[in-house]
């Protein structure tokens, strides 16, 4: 059983700022972690190769600058047993096909797998996009909002999703890709020890050329989208009060007309 | 000297609405019951006479120019989270909130300095500053609910004491009225001076006794660099304590220095639904934040810190390098006293201060009071400090009555032992009323002389927040 769990470092802050004229995220002085919602597949990638034993494997993938190779070292301290930093300059300014095709070139050099973990979407970038695109491009079950992993047995995997107003549950046929929720599981903490003995590791790095990527299909050039521009939602608050004076009743039921209003103009 | 203090009447009344509004004068049973108590306990709430809402100096002005001319007793409110009754209006009358003084004035980059009012959030000012690249380091443990004005008011502390020092050390400059309605400005937007005796300090930690602070000049920091938590589980509290004096003498950059035993653990990860690993075998656990001006810093001064626990005997040595991690393993120390409120809403909160040296000296007597009085008792501390805050629950089947002297005993049973150890009573709670017998009991009687000369230098009438840390010398039935 080989697992593969793709990673990505993302700016260590709640508000992502945008440069309105470029339409990109503002990184500068930022620090960087590895995204919060990957931690969640790196924990059950851990956990179910310990659980299944014998040949069992899981190797990280990171696409980013040289720079993401922290990220690489931090999955390693989590428990994986090999990682793979993906970085070219002509991976620069890639929308998340290109960097599907990237990874699935990564995984298709280093496979095959029969299990790739993705988390559901990545704080910077928030899309969700990569990970079933790139199910799709290694042929791969996908599976999104995975909340569960219940068996992995006989080439296939059953798992529970999260869906609106409830669940489903999945059986999948291996290979599969799953973009994971942070309800699956509470990531463990990095021990000191674990962080001291990868220091060292060495962590390959593989080029587009490494990956026989075509230049038309990587960064900007294959890129079939791109941000043209990026706005803030306008937030209004407004307040209305209602003034009791001597008439409770009055004002109780002004209130219910108000609240009946405004609940029937948000169902309407 | 036997005091006696004037009645809120329909006529005062009248003449707070003349000054505030109508909408700032609070005078029914209903609107005044939250501010008839704060965090020591319900048990000890004491309904105001009137609860007024000024909205700036001139109008707390003209509310204590009404209650120095009627000898009314005034006692400040703000978040009350206070534990030793500070905000408690202890003899009645008026009680004045700072809810609708709660601008952030200015924040002057140049100084590096904000100018708040004193209802300000301490969180909200922290976010405000920290937008602009700077740390507010005054905040408390409470930041989230509490207020710059009543953390100057108690001299908070926080998790950051043993980089920044308490409330005090953040705060340049106050504004302040004084009963009769005069208006001091002390101190200002600098760092030293030696211009006549300094009142801003003796304000500060007074607990509304000595004047009602209605604007305050806080000092900002530079954001700390880079950050990592240890969270470090340790079989024995007594690990524990020895491995923090070693991580104190390493020399390295540390923000926090924290303290939690296992059954304090166990409760609060109860309440967040977060465990800690270990938390089932740990005696106890230090949690602490190593600063490094460099990423190669951190990770050096993270090695010396961990590996030094490792030889002490750490069962593990855990790192948060992420934020999520970190908030999880904070949200256990930041949620502790709200647990502990949860488990029993007669909990009382201890906070007794001893040299860094004589921590294992106060853990060993706190298990032992604990057994002594036969008492669930919970620990947790700015250990970094020596301030720790033993904690204990009532038992089942004591009234509420009979637990309060029984729990007063205990703390001044612990409290003998930490000022003989070269502590104190309150490392950053206060005294209110709650510690006043401690304190005028451990501090003799020329230092108490003294306190309450300076009480009626500010205050002539004693008007002020009466029956806290100095006696009034008043003992009412039905008053705690």
């Amino acid at each position: 059983m080989r697992l593969a769990v793709m990673i990505k470092q993302v700016p260590a802050t709640d508000t992502v700022k945008i440069d309105p004229e470029k339409g990109t995220m503002i990184r500068e002085g930022l620090e960087m972690e590895v995204n919060p919602l990957d931690l969640h597949a790196l924990e059950a990638a851990v956990t179910w190769r310990d659980r299944l034993g014998g040949e069992a494997e899981v190797v990280v993938f990171s696409m980013g600058p040289p720079s993401a190779i922290k990220a690489i070292r931090s999955a390693l301290a989590f428990g994986c047993d090999r990682g793979f930093l993906i970085s070219d300059r002509l991976f620069g300014g890639s929308d998340t096909l290109a960097t599907a095709r990237a990874l699935a070139a990564a995984l298709e050099k280093e496979g095959p797998f029969d299990l790739v973990l993705c988390g559901e979407r990545a704080t910077d970038g928030e899309t969700g996009q990569v990970g079933p695109a790139l199910g799709h491009l290694m042929k791969a079950s996908v599976v999104t909002y995975v909340n569960e992993i219940t068996e992995i047995a006989e080439g296939r995997i059953t798992l529970r999703r999260a869906v609106e107003g409830g669940s489903q549950v999945v059986r999948a046929v291996l290979p599969a890709q799953l973009s994971v929720v942070k309800e699956l599981n509470r990531p463990r903490l990095l021990t000191l020890r674990r962080k001291q003995a990868v220091r060292e590791r060495e962590i390959p790095v593989l080029t587009a050329a490494d990956l026989g990527l075509p230049v038309e299909w990587c960064g900007l050039k294959g890129s079939p989208t791109q941000v043209v521009s990026v706005k803030y939602p306008e937030l209004v608050r407004s307040c209305e009060m209602i003034h009791v004076g001597a008439d409770l009743e009055r004002a109780v039921t002004d209130l219910a007309d108000i609240l009946t209003k405004e609940v029937a103009a948000h169902e309407g | 000297m036997a005091r006696e203090y004037g009645k809120v009447t329909p006529s005062i009344l009248e003449k707070l609405t003349e000054a505030l509004g109508k909408n700032r004068v609070l005078a029914d049973e209903a609107s005044m019951e939250p501010y008839s108590w704060d965090e020591t306990g319900k048990n000890f709430a004491v309904m105001p006479e009137v609860v007024v809402r000024p909205g700036s100096t001139e109008e707390v002005q003209a509310v204590m120019a009404i209650a120095q001319r009627h000898h009314i007793p005034v006692t400040m409110s703000a978040a009350r989270s206070g534990v030793a009754g500070g905000a408690v209006p202890l003899r009645r009358g008026i009680v004045i909130t700072t809810e609708k003084m709660n601008r952030i004035i200015e924040i002057d980059e140049i100084n590096r300095t904000a100018t708040v009012e004193p209802g300000v959030i301490t969180n909200d000012l922290c976010k405000v500053v920290a937008e602009r690249g700077f740390l507010y380091a005054g905040s408390p443990m409470s930041t989230l609910t509490s207020t710059v004005g009543g953390n100057v008011a108690t001299n908070a502390g926080g998790a950051k004491g043993i980089r920044y020092g308490s409330t005090r050390a953040h705060v340049l400059g106050l504004e302040a009225v004084l009963p009769g309605g005069e208006v001091i400005r002390l101190g200002g937007k600098i760092r030293k001076g030696t211009w006549g005796y300094d009142l801003k300090d003796l304000i500060i930690g007074s607990e509304g006794t000595l004047a009602v602070v209605t604007k305050i000049i806080v000092n900002l920091e530079p954001l700390p660099g880079r950050t990592a938590d240890l969270l470090v589980p340790f079989a024995s509290i007594d690990e524990a304590v020895l491995a923090t004096s070693k991580i104190l003498s390493l020399g390295v950059s540390l923000i926090s220095c924290e303290y939690l035993d296992q059954p304090s653990v166990l409760l609060t990860s109860r309440y967040v639904n977060y465990a800690y690993p270990f938390q089932e075998r740990a005696g106890a656990f230090l949690l602490v934040q190593v600063e490094g001006a460099s990423e190669e810093d951190l990770e050096r001064d993270c090695d010396r810190v961990g590996n030094l626990c490792y030889d002490q005997g750490a069962m593990e040595v855990f790192v948060a390098d992420n934020r999520s991690d970190s908030a999880d393993i904070w949200s256990v120390r930041q949620n502790y006293a709200e647990a502990l409120r949860v488990r029993d809403p007669y909990f009382v909160s201890g906070d007794v201060l001893v040299p860094l040296s004589e921590v294992p000296a106060i853990v060993k007597a706190i298990g032992e009071r604990a057994e002594k009085y036969d008492l669930e008792c919970v620990i947790c501390g700015h250990i970094g400090e020596g301030n720790m805050h033993p904690d204990i629950f009532k038992p089942d089947g004591m009234s509420v009555k009979e637990w309060e002297v029984y729990a007063e005993k205990f703390f001044a049973d612990l409290i003998r032992v930490a000022v003989d150890l070269g502590g104190i009573g309150s490392g950053e709670h206060g005294v209110g009323f709650v510690k006043k017998p401690f304190l005028i009991e451990t501090k003799g009687r020329v230092e108490m002389a003294l306190m309450e000369r300076v009480k009626g230098a500010f205050d002539p009438d004693w008007i002020l927040n009466p029956g806290k840390i100095v006696d009034d010398h008043i003992q009412e039935e039905g008053t705690p």
